[in-house]
């Protein structure tokens, strides 16, 4: 038996051509998808234009404050010169008044500790070189490098001649010297009494007759950073209590 | 050609589309927003920077009455020329309220007390800082006179608590102080007050020669003009060598 085919010849070709339009759907598809994607760049170009826009207007606007505060900083230069000026001649001044080595507290400190049966008959107080330990009263310093004459790390230095009832009263003196605020040495230069035993001092001849005349150099703490802060006059020497051995 | 490879031929058509959209016009947009969104970044940090400078700079217009005032009191601690005639009166007045007898002054470090090698009779320049003025003074009085009158010399210019400055006269340095009784009254084993001689080495300071005291600044505006100059070295000279009450220098908030 043979095949026949029923479908008409018309409907057949209709029929490929539901066919053949079946496969020209892809291609749609594809076209579709095309345009989707074209779209989205579209999108994604619109908003980075948008955005390089907002941003060129913005710095243009930074610029423009930039400049107005550059003009605005110029025009005030001098004032923040003259503030600057100040704020150096503060410091230096500042700077000098705490390297000053308080003498009146070195005073009071001497008056306070010295035995009653002793007494001064001279004082010679220098404030010498820094890293000087020598206490002559003719010892030289170094000028000054700082603004200060008495720069930072100077040694003061007082040399103290009097008369003493006894000699056991001198030694007393060197111990009870060395309770003085800020001292870091004490060390006798000599001790004698005027009746040939040793001591030849003009000091000696204005002690009493039997009473041992003594020569004695205290030396102090180097004076301290004038950074430092310094609350009162007499910061060097409470800076280093407990002198005393 | 199949239907297969119109397909295939359209897809690579379309994503050939695609990609060049994408290399000729968005990625380079989306570079040029990168690099302007740097340049913000820096511009930004720049103009907060000015603006820091700027609001710093209106502040130092808004405090500059007041450094004005502190400057010029600072020149009554350091003036801008030497001052002897108020440098003698501070000295006087301090020895007058103290009971001291004020003997003589001289120019210069001299004598057994001076603590400098060179003994200059003029002003010698400090390397930094101010110019140093050394002389010495010679007073006469009790212990405890001298110890008080050198207690007001310090007190001239003194730190406050607060970090300030607080200046009533000459900023002065006692380098060396020499005490020696006084023959005609020395008594051994004397008791009471016994007078003595004081010798000082001390050392005053003036502003460099190339400084003036304000620097041409006037009480209203800072910048220089000759009239300002002149106007501004008078008050100084005037505060310096007349009595003045003390001021305090405060560091500027």
């Amino acid at each position: 038996m043979k095949a026949v085919n029923l479908i008409p010849s018309d409907e057949r070709r209709r029929g490929g051509a539901v066919v053949g339009g079946g496969r020209s759907q892809g291609v749609a598809y594809v076209v579709l998808g095309a345009l989707a994607g074209v779209a989205v760049l579209v999108l994604l170009y619109g908003v980075a234009h948008h955005h390089a826009s907002s941003r060129r207007s913005q710095l243009a606007t930074i610029a423009a404050e930039t400049q107005r505060a550059q003009e605005s900083v110029a025009a005030l230069t001098p004032y923040t010169s003259f503030i600057a000026l100040r704020e150096a001649r503060m410091k230096a001044v500042a700077d000098v008044v705490d390297s000053r080595f308080d003498w009146a507290h070195a005073f009071h400190e001497l008056g306070r500790v010295l035995p009653r049966d002793t007494s001064i008959t001279s004082l010679d107080g220098t404030v010498g070189a820094a890293g000087s330990t020598s206490g002559s009263s003719s010892s030289s310093s170094t000028s000054s490098t700082a603004g200060s004459a008495t720069p930072v790390g100077s040694v003061p230095t007082i040399t103290l001649g009097g008369c003493a009832s006894s000699q056991s009263e001198v030694a007393l003196t060197l111990q009870r010297l060395r309770l003085i605020d800020g001292v870091g040495d004490v060390s006798l230069k000599s001790s004698g009494t005027s009746d040939g035993s040793g001591s030849s001092s003009s000091s000696a001849q204005q002690c009493a007759p039997k009473s041992p005349s003594f020569s004695v150099q205290i030396t102090f703490d180097p004076l301290p950073a004038a950074s430092e802060p310094a609350s009162t006059t007499g910061t060097q020497l409470t800076a280093s209590t407990g002198g005393g051995q | 050609m199949t239907a297969r490879d119109r397909l295939v031929l359209a897809i690579v058509a379309a994503l050939a589309v695609l990609g060049a959209f994408w290399v000729l016009l968005v990625s380079p947009e989306r570079k040029t927003v990168n690099k302007l969104s740097a340049e913000v970044s820096t511009a930004s940090a720049q103009l907060a920077t000015v603006q820091g400078e700027a609001s710093n700079a209106l502040l130092a217009q808004q405090r500059y009455s007041a450094a004005y005032t502190s400057v010029v009191n600072l020149g009554k601690a350091v003036p801008p020329s030497e001052e002897v005639p108020s440098l003698i009166y501070q000295l006087a007045q301090a020895s007058n309220e103290k009971n001291v007898e004020f003997s003589s002054i001289t120019a210069g470090a001299s004598g057994a007390a001076a603590a400098s090698p060179s003994s200059p009779a003029t002003p010698t320049a400090a390397p930094t800082g101010f110019t140093q003025m050394p002389f010495t003074f010679v007073f006469s009085g009790g212990f405890s006179d001298l110890y008080h009158l050198f207690l007001q010399l310090n007190k001239a210019t003194v730190r406050t608590t607060s970090g300030g400055l607080r200046v009533s006269g000459r900023l002065l340095t006692l380098q060396g102080v020499k005490l020696e009784p006084i023959t005609e009254t020395t008594t051994t084993g004397a008791s009471g007050a016994q007078k003595l001689t004081g010798t000082i080495t001390a050392t005053a300071y003036v502003l460099p020669a190339s400084q003036g005291l304000t620097a041409g600044a006037t009480p209203n505006s800072p910048t220089p003009s000759a009239a300002a100059a002149s106007a501004a070295s008078t008050p100084a000279t005037t505060s310096a060598s007349t009595p003045a009450p003390a001021a305090t220098v405060e560091p500027l908030r």
